[in-house]
């Protein structure tokens, strides 16, 4: 091996906690490599815009393709990992939907840009109902971080003053509410639950991405390198330090073995790639509790209604163009009778035609419904807090290799009473606000869509300001091993129903700023 | 490899090979088949100047399809076909193809109901009919008669998108799971 000068920091990952920690790091006048899986993606060469009928399956999914990737389709399938070239294992009937993307930029190429901000009621959940763990930080210490993460993102909101939905650093959203939108504020007044705008990033030119936000600033000081197309198969460390000394990596398509030495490693490749690293290199693990308390939210139950004065040619932007945000209003003064922690509810309304799956019809019944109903859907989905537990984690399974024989996760997770009671008070709350609305219900769902599917898969790696209890401390640094420092999703101690990505930003901010810190005293 | 930065770009319009042939294999038997398009044209029948599922080609690509899915999506088709056979054997003697309009119905309507994404309904025979329908609608809105007819009415195409190619991809995959 030719040896080469170890980098300052080397950066695992280049999603929104890579991004965030190479702008950070590398501002600070330290140098950073960060290393992808995958390939850099250029949409004008990568991309084209094609009608249906022009593709190979005519618009549908290419069957056996992507099973779990519900959010594939015949035009994006190219973008997600493939889950034959990169395996994974589940409990048989426990399924898991594992969504990942390994372009250079990751997932923040194609994420809602939903934009919230946890609260108290997250952060100090076991105080709040004695389950679980609590943060060992609190909305205090995160929020700094949150204003400048919104103002880097653009986040556009409307401040509430409601301490389970905090405000933030926004580009004020004073657009008027539609006619529906209006209604369902009412009936919600009249229940007492809050109906509020929803919050998004607006980014820049539509953008909201690390390519586009956060690497550009880090490439600007000249003191970051990128490698694309390598797959890092295993971190070691010095003996004689028992501190991370190089990552052994393999080049996608060569194949070839390579390796780097580090000063300091911080892995931000996605919650459970960097667990599955850290298990694959057996470091970071003297709680016993790495890969475990493994967690994302309930989505999928919901309702979609139409709204009866929008229908037969009058559907209108002022009455149908819309959206809110209902969040979390549950278990906060009172406790509901059959679950702990809360839901939230995305509402959308629009102009465009229905899905036809929403009428039990066919041929001409089913086209004279489509033609009188268009324009009128109005739609609520739930956002939902997974809780918790121990025994929801993931392992190494030694049975199974990926394209570059590295060894394979295996999940074993589960949703619970909790989850499954929460889905059904969210649909039958939406019902009930939909009817005080005056809107015509016409399909819902109450079973949750399979765990892992929200994307927002987080913990295993959880922080703790107890190394026997949690793998990382109050910064995302190791207990066990300093030089270490896991910034991605990986840290959540419990998720919340918020959108992670506000959250992982503002931490892979603050985590990268002490880091820093630590290296100008020379403490790492 | 010479030349090849200079010349002009080809001007073509590529034909899908629909448009000119046929399908040579088959996976439905030709019960099951005639069931298919007797539920096609039922379903989907030719309204308001669109095509209908049948002149759209969708038996013929369903077939295909259906051939090359997994297992599970297999079964629910084939034995879903032969069910609707069997039951307008059992309820009017003849096969599901030579059934009325209103014979279709009173074997269909029972099963039909509404759902959302990723949530087809459970129940055996309801699971069929919803999904077939579903694939039925999307493979005739898909098809390029009906964006000729989208085209001719002034209608915005449905069917576009923005494709994405594979990305460098790895031509030397060994993605076989090992050891």
């Amino acid at each position: 091996m030719i040896a080469r000068e170890p980098v300052d920091v080397l950066i695992i990952g280049s999603g929104h906690s890579g991004g965030m920690a190479a702008k950070i790091l590398t501002e600070k006048g330290i140098s950073c490599l960060i290393l992808n899986a995958g390939p850099i993606a250029d949409v004008h060469k990568d991309t084209e815009v094609r009608q249906a009928y022009t593709l190979p399956w005519r618009g549908f999914k290419q069957p056996g393709r992507l099973p779990h990737v519900f959010q594939s389709n015949a035009f994006n399938a190219n973008t997600w990992v493939d889950e034959k070239e990169v395996p994974y294992t589940y409990a048989c009937g426990q399924s898991y939907n594992w969504v990942r993307v390994r372009l250079f930029g990751g997932r923040s190429l194609f994420w809602s840009r939903q934009s919230f901000r946890l609260s108290d009621y997250e952060l100090k959940a076991k105080s709040h109902d004695g389950f679980g763990e609590d943060w060992p930080i609190s909305l205090a210490d995160l929020a700094p971080y949150y204003s400048r993460v919104e103002g880097i993102f653009r986040v556009k909101g409307h401040p509430d003053g409601l301490p389970q939905y905090p405000d933030g650093n926004f580009v004020l959203d004073d657009s008027p509410w539609c006619g529906s939108m209006q209604r369902l504020r009412s009936a919600g007044e009249q229940h007492g639950i809050p109906v509020c705008k929803a919050r998004e990033s607006l980014g820049v030119d539509g953008l909201a991405s690390s390519v586009n936000l956060l690497l550009p600033d880090a490439l600007a000081t000249g003191k970051l390198q990128a490698i694309p197309n390598v797959v890092v198969r295993e971190l070691r460390t010095d003996p004689k330090t028992g501190l991370i000394r190089e990552a052994h990596f393999v080049d996608r398509l060569s194949r070839r073995e390579m390796s780097v030495e580090a000063r300091v490693v911080v892995l931000a490749a996605g919650t459970l790639e960097s667990t599955r690293l850290l298990l694959n290199s057996k470091l970071a693990n003297s709680s016993g509790v790495l890969g475990h308390y493994l967690i994302d939210q309930v989505y999928g139950a919901g309702l979609v209604c139409s709204v009866p004065e929008a229908r037969d040619g009058r559907t209108s932007r002022a009455l149908m163009d819309g959206s809110a945000l209902i969040p979390r209003f549950r278990n906060l003064n009172t406790k509901a009778k059959n679950f702990i922690r809360g839901y939230a509810l995305n509402c959308y309304s629009g102009t465009h035609p229905m899905d036809p799956r929403n009428f039990a019809a066919y041929g001409k019944e089913l086209q004279d419904k489509l033609d009188s109903y268009s324009g009128s859907g109005f739609s609520m989905g739930i956002m939902g807090e997974v809780l918790a537990h121990y025994e929801h984690h993931v392992s190494i399974d030694k049975t199974i290799v990926d394209a570059w024989n590295i060894p394979a996760l295996h999940v074993d997770t589960r949703y619970t009473d909790n989850e499954f009671n929460m889905a059904k008070d969210a649909v039958d709350t939406g019902c009930e606000l939909a009817e005080a609305a005056g809107f015509e219900i016409l399909t819902k769902n109450y079973e949750p869509n399979p765990p892992g599917y929200s994307i927002h898969e987080l913990g295993t790696c959880r922080m703790g300001n107890e190394p026997r209890t949690s793998v990382l401390n109050k910064w995302c640094q190791s207990h066990d091993i300093k030089n270490l420092f896991v910034v991605d999703g990986a840290s959540f101690v419990s998720c919340g129903w918020q959108n992670p990505t506000m959250t992982i930003l503002a931490l892979a901010m603050r985590a990268s700023e002490y880091l820093a810190e630590q290296m100008r005293q020379g403490s790492i | 490899m010479r030349g090849l930065m200079e010349a002009p770009p080809l001007h073509l319009t590529p034909l899908i090979p629909d448009a000119v042939a046929g399908s040579t294999t088959r996976f439905f038997t030709e019960r099951q088949m005639a069931a298919l398009r007797q539920l096609c044209e039922i379903l989907m029948p030719p309204l308001k100047g669109y095509p209908g599922a049948i002149d759209a080609g969708t038996p013929e690509f369903l077939d295909f399809l259906i051939s090359v899915s997994p297992a599970d999506r297999r079964l629910v088709y084939a034995s879903g076909l032969d069910w609707l056979d069997a039951e307008a054997d059992s309820r009017f003697g003849i096969p599901f193809d030579a059934v009325t309009s209103v014979q279709a119905d009173a074997l269909i309507r029972p099963w039909l109901r509404s759902w959302m994404t990723d949530h087809p309904p459970t129940e055996p025979h309801a699971h069929f009919i919803n999904v077939v329908h579903s694939d039925i609608r999307t493979a005739t809105i898909n098809s390029e008669k009906w964006n000729q007819a989208e085209l001719a009415t002034g209608e915005e195409p449905s069917g576009l998108g923005l494709y994405w190619y594979p990305v460098d991809p790895d031509i030397d995959k060994k993605y076989l799971p090992r050891r």
